[in-house]
């Protein structure tokens, strides 16, 4: 079980990707990077009352080289991380959970508006050749961009929920070469099944 | 009942018994009604209280031919390709008028179970599902008065280069509060629309530019300033009323636009796959009843001291009736076993749509032409009311324009063989 999202997460992802023979069969002609842009809302605030949630997350973000991470200064994030008293621009490896969890049951439903994490993914011939968290405005020229709330992108990693059921839903945004992506349609539905369903969330 | 060349399906005793079963209810429910109701007089009487209309519809729903096409996990059968095939062959043997009813039936909430999720699904989706009393009754809205088969050409992705040259549209949705307001007129020929409650509804989007800027939404009928027109009085088909829709300032929720951009020529064309493969496999169980009916009057007709089947020119017929008939049956199916796999089992939706339009296309012009065919070998008979055959042929001949003429249908189809085939 992993946390989502979380460095463990992240990995589990690139190991999942790694083991699905179906996955890499249907993607190998895919070329197109993911920009994932996840928007935080009532649910992610429950969830980071969880310790292991809170964990994740910062584990998430200690990702980041912190000269990258200071590009959160000033936007709805970097507040939030101000308050929590998450430093955007020095290493959050020895950070007291126990403490930001105390400040983020203090946080409420407006605070958390605009708050936004981001994560790259390197899809490419049939491996995921890079998945990491990135700073605001890094990798803007991504291929394609899918952006949503927690709850929404909780429902597709977990493999609750269809992506495409998501976007036309409207749960999730996507912006890109639809054309494209309709003609590798396979690969993405997979992408979803086998690598993201693979990784069992907690 | 034919002999079926496919062992995996001549041996299984399911799909046997599921055929009998059909057929059973396509002789005894929806022929003695689809003949009533083709002789009614004024088309209004075909959707008035005590119609066989409703209680065949209420009939099909019971045994749940109206939600073959709904996604397994939001109220559908389960159903294999070569089940709905079956079925639909049956229906359409019955009578293709009552089929296309069942068949846009499924058009609003089957589209939603496909790609929607949150209210409209536990709402409108599942309830329809389960609906067995035709409390819910669904019809497609597609054609306008201005752009008659436009819409078919806009869904062809090889096409939306040249999008632009067509009319942009008439019936417009614009963002209102937290829903859309729609407005325009849809044209006379919606199958089901005077008699249903919802509509599946194709609409342009901001800034109207374009056929390929839509979207699929479901309009409830009962909302103020929603206009049904009269079922219009027409040569085939007459057990399905057709009539127009016309929207006034309608407002829908926002949960109830199925499918927006980007995805929306796309995923259309996709539907229209689904939709194709219904076309084809109703109008060869069509084909395969004006055979049968031939084949049976010509071993009984007597002429110059022999039954008519004796004569080699009847015999020259039959056999290209008989051609027709099966070839069009196994491709429709192969067909519909490929966009079925792309739909519901992969869920991919990227079936090849130059396959299903030629299912179609190939399904209508073998009822066409088998249909002509039987009605002359019934000779005179063959025009007068007393025989089955002279509304065989009038459907036949309606279905070369319902769903999209074949004409657009093949021009949709060339765009994407002459762009796709290699």
């Amino acid at each position: 079980m992993a946390i989502f999202p979380s460095k463990d997460w992240v990995e589990a992802v690139l190991e999942a990707a790694k083991k699905s023979e179906a996955y890499r069969e249907a993607a190998k002609e895919w070329e197109g990077d993911f920009l994932c842009i996840v928007e935080g809302d009532e649910e992610f605030l429950r969830e980071l009352g969880r310790k292991e949630v809170m964990q994740g997350f910062v584990s998430l973000m200690d990702m980041i080289p912190a000269q990258d991470r200071a590009k959160y200064k000033g936007t709805p994030t970097g507040k939030v991380f101000e308050s929590l008293g998450i430093p955007v621009d020095v290493s959050i490896k020895d950070l007291n959970v126990d403490e930001v969890m105390n400040k983020a049951a203090k946080l409420s439903a407006e605070d958390i508006k605009g708050v936004s994490l981001y994560v790259w993914a390197d899809f490419w011939h049939g491996a995921v050749r890079n998945m990491m968290p990135v700073a605001p405005g890094e990798h803007e020229d991504a291929a394609f961009k899918l952006s949503g709330v927690y709850s929404a992108w909780k429902l597709m990693v977990s493999g609750k929920q269809d992506t495409i059921r998501l976007i036309m839903s409207n749960k999730l945004q996507l912006q890109g070469n639809m054309s494209y992506m309709m003609k590798h349609m396979k690969a993405v539905v997979l992408l979803t099944k086998e690598v993201f369903a693979g990784v069992p969330i907690d | 009942m034919y002999f079926e060349i496919d062992s995996k399906v001549r041996d299984d005793k399911g799909l046997r018994l599921l055929r009998n079963e059909t057929h059973r209810f396509a002789e005894e429910v929806m022929r003695p009604a689809a003949k009533k109701l083709d002789r009614m007089p004024d088309p209004e009487q075909v959707i008035a209280k005590g119609s066989p209309y409703w209680n065949v519809l209420k009939e099909m729903k019971a045994m749940g031919y109206h939600r073959l096409f709904f996604h397994k996990d939001y109220g559908g059968l389960g159903l294999s390709a070569i089940e709905a095939h079956i079925i639909l062959e049956e229906l359409g043997w019955g009578s293709v008028g009552l089929a296309t009813a069942i068949g846009v039936d499924q058009v609003p909430a089957g589209v939603a179970s496909l790609f929607a999720m949150g209210d409209v699904t536990d709402n409108l989706v599942i309830p329809w599902a389960e609906d067995t009393e035709a409390k819910f009754h669904g019809c497609w809205g597609v054609t306008e008065p201005e752009c008659g088969s436009d819409y078919i050409m806009a869904t062809q992705e090889s096409f939306l280069p040249y999008v632009r040259e067509l009319h942009p549209g008439q019936v417009r949705a614009d963002k209102s509060g937290d829903g859309w307001v729609i407005n325009g007129p849809k044209a006379s020929w919606l199958s089901s629309a005077p008699a249903a409650t919802h509509v599946g509804l194709h609409v342009t989007l901001p800034p109207h530019d374009s056929l390929a800027n839509g979207a699929f939404c479901i309009v409830p009928l009962d909302q103020k300033g929603v206009t049904k027109g009269k079922p219009i009085d027409k040569l085939g088909l007459r057990d399905d009323p057709q009539g127009d829709l016309v929207f006034d300032n309608v407002y829908i929720p926002d949960d109830y636009m199925i499918i927006r951009p980007p995805f929306y020529e796309l995923r259309v064309g996709q539907i229209l796959c689904l939709t194709s493969c219904f076309m084809g496999t109703i109008f060869t169980g069509l084909a395969r009843a004006a055979f049968e009916e031939a084949l049976e009057y010509s071993k009984n007709r007597t002429q110059g001291g022999k039954p008519i089947c004796e004569h080699q020119s009847i015999k020259h017929k039959l056999y290209a009736m008989f051609e027709k008939v099966e070839s069009s049956r196994y491709y429709t199916r192969k067909v519909m076993e490929h966009v079925w796999e792309k739909t519901y089992i992969e869920g991919t939706f990227d079936a090849s749509s130059r396959h299903a339009l030629s299912a179609q296309i190939y399904g209508k012009r073998s009822a066409f032409e088998v249909a002509h065919e039987a009605v002359q070998i019934f000779g005179g008979y063959g025009l007068t009311k007393d025989f089955l055959v002279e509304k065989l042929f009038r459907d036949a001949r309606a279905g070369l324009i319902e769903d999209g003429t074949t004409e657009v249908l093949g021009l949709s189809a060339a765009y994407n063989i002459i762009e796709q085939y290699c």
